[in-house]
């Protein structure tokens, strides 16, 4: 594979979404002057680019209609993130130190594995019913964190277990403690995999925390805003939220990218 | 300091036996090359001075006491050089001071003295995968001098470079262990390597290893690798070591 990002690479893929939004526009204008319609799917009632665009502008910030306070764009964003965060936080505090657990000891992976290949195979989604009813609070914080913590155990309980036996060896002999070994050499190596544990979950907690917010109804959140969009009839607004998750989701995962080759200088 | 003695030491695998009833002794301050067929237990004979692993039978002496567990006396230099790729070449000549809670600035006068010794001045700040594999194993060497050993345990530290590079390693080699002069156990495949360095050759034979040989090297430094002597103890050695060869691959 040919490495590195060029001019010629960037015009090919501002290309490729200049395409996709004519060929959008283009599907829905047909459809609505009835030149061309797919069967079983109602595409009059799909929003073009530009409505979506306008939606997206107009409902962008807050505002208030008499007494009542509609939230913008900008805030249903602002609570997604907080509750991806905080969640995030609790799965990397409780992730990290149990893969470090599983992949170093052998006893703890005995004890801890049947739990954890159980548990990850139910999807965060699954969790929201009871997340509902035992959560007097925070039910959708708790679903990104089951839906963060798998990936960020198992890439770190890769990442421990990929360590170098001569570098614990060379370690040893330099006058390492068993617990030098595991904060100077083991967790080192373990770092790139956490970051990609980190990087996956996140992934998964974005989508998780879409969900949660649909059924937890919280009043506030992407989640909620295209769902009640949704429920209201109002499409470009529905869609331009769609977008704005795709959106953000996207440069989430460029900045860990960017934050990891910023940090991990020492691979080639 | 840095006397060095293994009395019959044994060493089994499941049943393999690596190590059969060795005794041998390194004087304070001697250069000693151990050589022997493939799979004669060179490298289970460092790692059991080292405390890396520990021996089925018999004991082992630095300096008079008994080696139990990590010995943290001696340097380990590994023949693919075995660096912390997250480190700098500073920061992995520093991980034995640090790992013994030296102070950092006392760490920092230890680790540039032995870059400027090893030749790496102004290589401090690159890491392992920046340099060629002959400036990885000088940070292998200022690494495992760091920590001030009393014993220098060599597994191939060489084997992986070129011819060239060979060569200058080890005159390199010689010009810091004469300054820094302590005891040296050196693992080769070269012949020509045991005799441009050491005082004495250990033949070891096939497995199960013990000590089949050993030839004194009486010859003044700088050594001239084509004189006659050193062509002559060569060709000694070559005979010995062949015939364990060949006695190991008949197995």
């Amino acid at each position: 594979m040919k490495k590195g990002y060029g001019r010629k690479e960037f015009i090919i893929n501002i290309l490729s979404l200049v395409l996709l939004v004519i060929l959008w526009h283009v599907l829905i204008t047909l459809a609505r002057n009835d030149i061309f319609n797919a069967p079983f799917i109602r595409l009059k009632d799909v929003p073009t680019p530009l409505e979506t665009m306008n939606a997206f502008a107009g409902s962008l910030f807050a505002q208030t209609y008499g007494p009542a306070l509609t939230y913008g764009i900008v805030d249903h964003v602002q609570a997604s993130l907080e509750r991806v965060i905080q969640g995030g936080i609790i799965a990397f505090i409780i992730g990290v130190p149990t893969g470090i657990g599983v992949g170093y000891s052998k006893l703890i992976s005995n004890i801890l594995n049947p739990v954890i290949e159980i548990v990850r195979n139910m999807p965060p989604m699954a969790w929201i019913p009871l997340a509902i009813f035992i959560f007097v609070a925070g039910g959708s914080i708790f679903i990104v964190f089951i839906g963060m913590v798998f990936p960020i155990i198992l890439n770190t309980v890769h990442g421990v277990r990929s360590t170098d036996v001569r570098l614990i060896d060379a370690a040893k002999t330099l006058g390492a403690s068993e617990a030098q070994v595991v904060t100077k050499v083991v967790i080192p190596t373990a770092f790139p995999s956490i970051i990609a544990g980190l990087r996956i979950g996140l992934g998964v907690g974005w989508m998780a925390i879409v969900a949660a917010e649909m059924v937890i109804r919280s009043p506030v959140g992407l989640g909620y805003f295209i769902w009640n969009m949704g429920d209201l009839g109002r499409y470009a607004e529905m869609v331009a939220g769609m977008l704005v998750i795709g959106v953000v989701g996207y440069i989430m995962n460029i900045t860990i990218l960017l934050l990891q080759k910023r940090f991990i200088r020492w691979v080639d | 300091m840095g006397r060095l003695v293994l009395k019959n030491v044994s060493r089994r695998f499941n049943g393999v036996i690596a190590i059969s009833d060795l005794n041998l002794e390194l004087k304070d301050g001697e250069f000693m090359c151990l050589l022997g067929p493939s799979g004669c237990g060179k490298t289970t004979l460092l790692r059991l001075v080292a405390g890396l692993d520990a021996p089925t039978e018999g004991e082992l002496f630095l300096d008079g006491k008994k080696i139990e567990g990590v010995n943290k006396e001696c340097g380990f230099v590994f023949q693919e050089y075995v660096l912390f790729p997250w480190r700098t070449v500073k920061g992995n000549i520093e991980f034995g001071p640090e790992v013994r809670m030296v102070g950092k600035e006392e760490r920092e006068k230890i680790a540039q003295h032995y870059i400027d010794l090893v030749g790496l001045r102004g290589f401090e700040d690159h890491y392992p995968h920046e340099l060629s594999g002959g400036m990885k194993q000088r940070v292998g060497i200022a690494r495992a001098y760091a920590n001030d050993p009393k014993l220098l345990l060599m597994d191939e530290p060489f084997g992986a470079l070129d011819a060239q590079t060979r060569n200058l390693m080890q005159t390199e080699l010689l010009r810091i262990w004469e300054t820094e002069h302590i005891s040296a156990l050196f693992v080769t495949h070269s012949v020509d390597e045991a005799v441009y360095l050491s005082d004495r050759v250990v033949v070891m034979s096939a497995r199960p290893g013990t000590v089949k040989e050993i030839f004194r090297n009486d010859l003044p430094r700088p050594r001239v690798r084509t004189s006659q002597e050193a062509n002559a103890l060569r060709d000694a050695i070559l005979r010995s070591l062949g015939a364990e060869i060949k006695r190991a691959q008949s197995k």
